[in-house]
């Protein structure tokens, strides 16, 4: 339950009693006591303040509008002015008295939401009721005494408990806030994890079906073909490791990690590189890498690796001699991929324009 | 006139002066090394005074390249080949600037080192791979227009280190490939000071009608 509702509860509550209080206590005490017509008109002016909270109330709003609320409390304060001067001789704080409980519970129907006017509206009004006990001079003090700490501790009790039901709401809210925000965050984590765990079995290309392949016996490890395969994972691998590592020129250590594994089996690599290093998308780099990491996965003998980084493009190709054919690949979606074969040789290049 | 080729090689690694020498020297037809040594004064004094090769290593023990001899040796009009163990492109544009003829790093082997000494006795450049790629991947703001096919002949032999691969590649003889090459150079050789090595190459280039004198 959030303030919000606490206070509409209230107010409907409060509205009950001060209904309950004006036509059931306050209206026999007005008809048979002899007051002074002033006393009428106070009755009217709070009348019409109870019809404004009702039809706020009716009109669903939880809050009571400070338009209606001060406005109601100074009409409120000035029908105790009007009222307590139109008391018979000294009937203050006694059964004739119908103003003085009644307009508590009007200050405190009107200004549950703002606590510290309320407090100053019920002082003023005590202080000139009692100011009024003391001008007339006839009444029983001891009697005054009860009324006034009975009627208004029955009110500033029932303020403290819209308080504390205010604040425990409050905490309540918060709480659930909190309580969701931890489960979003839960749920995220478990979505980037996810992300995570498709994205690198996506980039481990080749390597789980050949696994799997070998696992269910489909394919045989001594097969020519199964080699290549095998090849052709060993650098996939190789380059994926190389992607995530701090370095200052990832496309340049992810091509010598490639380099690495084609020259552990045996072929011989030059790598050349020219121009400066120029900051190149995760995604591309893959892409640029590919087709030279297959050409060197199934490379014999001699292989040639060039990057060329000009002021617009980055140019990363292989020239191997010709050989076993090479596997299928995907097509690429950011690089343009030409392969050539002349003469014995076959060139492959991945080029990327950074403009 | 291929029998007359002589060289000195200036080298702070016995080692290399050893396996240049031999390179040279099985070299067909052999090219005479005449002198050899680890200071740049071999190049001036005796019989490497009179070489008509001078292969410079840029790196000779200190920690700066020998690039203040690199331009004495060439303000004197030799015919220099620079042979370096660094495969850095600024260093290697730059001792083009300056007027070397060829720029080859060590991994590059015995036939890119016998042809661009060939080449430099007869007062011409050769552009091996690693330096198409630098002249390739050059963004300095002098550097000279390049014709889209200049460019691809550049990046391919780059990529291939075979000229009979580019030739294939893009249609064209091992000629073409070669005064492609050659243009090159003397586009480069036409921008920066001016140096008797560079003028020779601009004027042959020109007299040959490889380059027209608007295309400087």
């Amino acid at each position: 339950m959030t303030d919000h509702a606490v206070f509409a509860t209230t107010r409907q509550v409060l509205l009950v009693v001060v209904v309950a209080i004006q036509l059931g206590l306050t209206l026999p005490t007005l008809v048979t006591h002899g007051h002074a017509p002033p006393a009428w008109l106070a009755f009217a002016l709070l009348t019409s303040v109870l019809a404004l909270v009702s039809g706020s109330v009716a009109a669903g709003r939880t809050e009571l509008p400070a338009a209606i609320a001060l406005p109601g409390a100074a009409v409120v304060l000035a029908s105790s002015f009007l009222a307590t001067p139109a008391l018979p001789a000294g009937a203050s704080f006694g059964a004739a008295d119908w103003a003085f409980g009644l307009v508590g519970w009007y200050l405190l129907l009107l200004l549950t939401e703002r606590p510290r006017v309320l407090v100053a509206a019920l002082t003023a009004h005590i202080a000139f009721s009692v100011a009024w006990f003391l001008h007339d001079g006839n009444g029983d003090v001891g009697t005054a005494g009860v009324v006034i700490l009975s009627g208004t501790s029955v009110q500033l009790g029932a303020l403290v408990m819209i308080r504390v039901l205010v604040r425990d709401a409050r905490l309540a809210a918060e709480a659930a806030a909190e309580h969701d925000a931890a489960r979003t965050r839960e749920e995220l984590a478990r979505q980037r994890e996810q992300d995570l765990r498709t994205g690198f079995a996506g980039q481990l290309g080749a390597v789980l079906p050949l696994l799997a392949d070998l696992a269910d016996e489909v394919v045989s490890a001594g097969d020519e073909a199964t080699r290549l395969r095998c090849s052709v994972a060993a650098v996939q691998l190789r380059r994926l490791f190389a992607e995530n590592d701090d370095v200052p020129d990832p496309l340049l250590h992810e091509l010598t990690a490639c380099v690495d594994v084609a020259e552990r089996r045996g072929v011989v690599v030059s790598l050349a590189v020219s121009g400066v290093a120029t900051p190149v998308p995760t995604e591309v780099r893959r892409e640029l890498v590919a087709p030279m990491a297959r050409a060197l996965a199934v490379a014999d003998g001699r292989a040639k690796v060039s990057l060329l980084r000009t002021a617009d493009e980055v140019r990363v190709a292989v020239v191997t001699e010709a050989g076993d054919e090479l596997p299928e690949r995907d097509v690429p979606a950011f690089v343009a991929v030409e392969t050539s074969v002349h003469g014995g040789l076959v060139r492959s290049e991945a080029r990327w324009r950074t403009t | 006139m291929a029998d007359d080729v002589t060289a000195v090689v200036v080298d702070d690694h016995p080692v290399v002066r050893a396996g240049v020498a031999h390179w040279l020297s099985t070299a067909e037809p052999p090219i005479t090394l005449v002198a050899n040594g680890e200071d740049p004064e071999v190049a001036w004094t005796g019989p490497g005074a009179d070489a008509g090769v001078v292969v410079l290593d840029l790196h000779l023990g200190a920690s700066t390249p020998a690039l203040p001899a690199l331009r004495r040796l060439v303000e004197d009009g030799r015919n220099v080949v620079v042979y370096s163990m660094r495969a850095d492109d600024e260093t290697a544009l730059q001792c083009m600037e300056i007027g070397a003829l060829s720029y080859l790093t060590k991994s590059e082997g015995a036939d890119h080192l016998v042809q661009a000494v060939r080449a430099a006795a007869a007062g011409q450049s050769y552009t091996p791979p690693a330096l198409a790629g630098a002249l390739a991947g050059d963004r300095s703001e002098t550097r000279p227009a390049l014709s889209p096919r200049e460019t691809e002949v550049l990046v391919e032999w780059f990529q291939s280190e075979s000229k009979e691969f580019v030739a294939q590649r893009l249609n064209i003889t091992l000629s073409t490939v070669n005064s492609h090459l050659e243009r090159i150079r003397v586009k480069y050789a036409a921008i920066g000071r001016q140096a008797p090595t560079k003028a020779a190459l601009v004027a042959r280039a020109v007299q040959d009608g490889l380059i027209g004198l608007d295309d400087l």
